[in-house]
């Protein structure tokens, strides 16, 4: 029996270079010249950039990029989402209610999926795909909120976009809840940094969520630059940071003293 | 130079926003450790805003901020709260504070709500 095809398209995927072959999209797979791509066996997806282009990375086994023309990007990606490897539950779900505390003024209750896979889980609607990885979660809890004038029990997930807190619920019947709850939450547990953290350490942390620089954690945690040293390797390790920069702290030569007291009586 | 009372049981807190205040270029009024001593101080030091943290022994938040408003109505408090602590933000607005900062802090959002609500 043959497949329906959806769509059929010149692209290029990446392999340390650009090369150019036909995708083909049907109910079941991608097919991309002689490789072939069950939907069933994408265990991930996700929207990158690639040498300043927009692309498309799925996994399976390995990570495959794919550039579309900007017209088909969002269709393609949406029939990804809908269709790849994951549990599918149909519930109604808010969508970043509140960002760093601060309710959304233009978040809305959608009718469409939550999607579990192994890396995350995902937001699906008709206009809506957004998929939230597994580290981003934060928290996972079930609570009575306010839904069109009554008070129902959702599922309140808290997770990190862009360095906020953000909270989206989900609302579906209690026994998916429940479900969806405990699932999430062994999830959670699974992948969660494995660290007990002392009271300096929880400082720190917030210190440098605050936005603060290494001189200044120094001068409020009252440590000397070894320590802080230290506590950052410990943080970086356990995962819980990374380092985006390593500065110099350098004193002069002879020479650049020199230097200097020329530079002053110029 | 804008004059800013920091509130908050925890030491460590209010050095946090004393560093990303005093950065940002605002005058540290003074530091007061529960809602009896902020309300005092409110008094003795007339700040141009104040930092008011919500949960606090002695007297909270929310009562030393009825207190300053009763003093000064045009006191300029801002209120320190966690995420889902919005129902305390509703009640501290409807009370007369001026605005609201979220905990854990982010240097940028504080700076922009303080300077918003002392006008600059």
């Amino acid at each position: 029996m043959t497949e329906k095809v959806h769509l059929r398209a010149p692209i290029k995927t990446y392999d340390g270079g650009w090369v150019d072959v036909e995708l083909v999209v049907t109910d079941n797979n991608l097919v991309m010249g002689k490789r072939n791509i069950p939907l069933k066996e994408i265990e991930d997806l996700e929207d990158v950039e690639v040498e300043g282009a927009s692309c498309i990375q799925i996994k399976k086994e390995d990570k495959i990029i794919l550039k579309l023309p900007p017209n088909l990007h969002q269709q393609v990606f949406k029939f990804i989402a809908f269709n790849l490897k994951a549990d599918k539950f149909a519930v109604f779900f808010l969508e970043s209610a509140t960002v760093g505390g601060v309710v959304s003024s233009g978040a809305q209750w959608e009718k469409g999926y939550f999607s579990v896979t192994d890396e995350g889980f995902w937001f699906l609607s008709a206009r809506n795909q957004k998929r939230i990885p597994i580290e981003n979660l934060g928290s996972v809890k079930t609570d009575l909120r306010n839904v069109g004038g009554k008070q129902r029990k959702v599922l309140v997930l808290s997770h990190v976009e862009k360095s906020n807190v953000v909270t989206s619920l989900v609302l579906c019947p209690e026994s998916t809840l429940e479900m969806l709850e405990g699932y999430l939450q062994r999830l959670f547990e699974k992948h969660k940094p494995a660290i007990t953290l002392s009271e300096d350490e929880m400082q720190i942390l917030t210190l440098i969520y605050s936005g603060l620089d290494f001189a200044s954690i120094e001068n409020i945690a009252g440590m000397s630059t070894d320590e802080l040293n230290t506590y950052y390797d410990r943080l970086v390790d356990s995962g819980l940071a990374k380092v985006v920069k390593i500065r110099k702290e350098i004193e002069l030569t002879p020479h650049g003293v020199s230097m200097v007291d020329k530079i002053s009586k110029r | 130079m804008s004059k800013v009372l920091i509130v908050d049981d925890t030491a460590f807190m209010r050095k946090l926003l004393k560093n990303i205040l005093f950065g940002a270029g605002f005058d540290i009024a003074g530091e007061a450790e529960n809602g009896k001593q902020a309300v005092e101080m409110y008094k003795g030091l007339k700040p141009d805003v104040v930092t008011m943290d919500v949960v606090m022994p002695e007297m909270t938040g929310i009562d030393a901020l009825k207190q300053i408003k009763t003093h000064d109505k045009d006191a300029k408090v801002v209120m320190c709260t966690a995420i889902g602590q919005e129902n305390i933000v509703k009640t501290a607005i409807k009370l007369g504070a001026r605005g609201y900062i979220i905990k854990p802090f982010q240097a940028p959002k504080v700076i922009e709500e303080i300077k918003k609500v002392i006008g600059e």
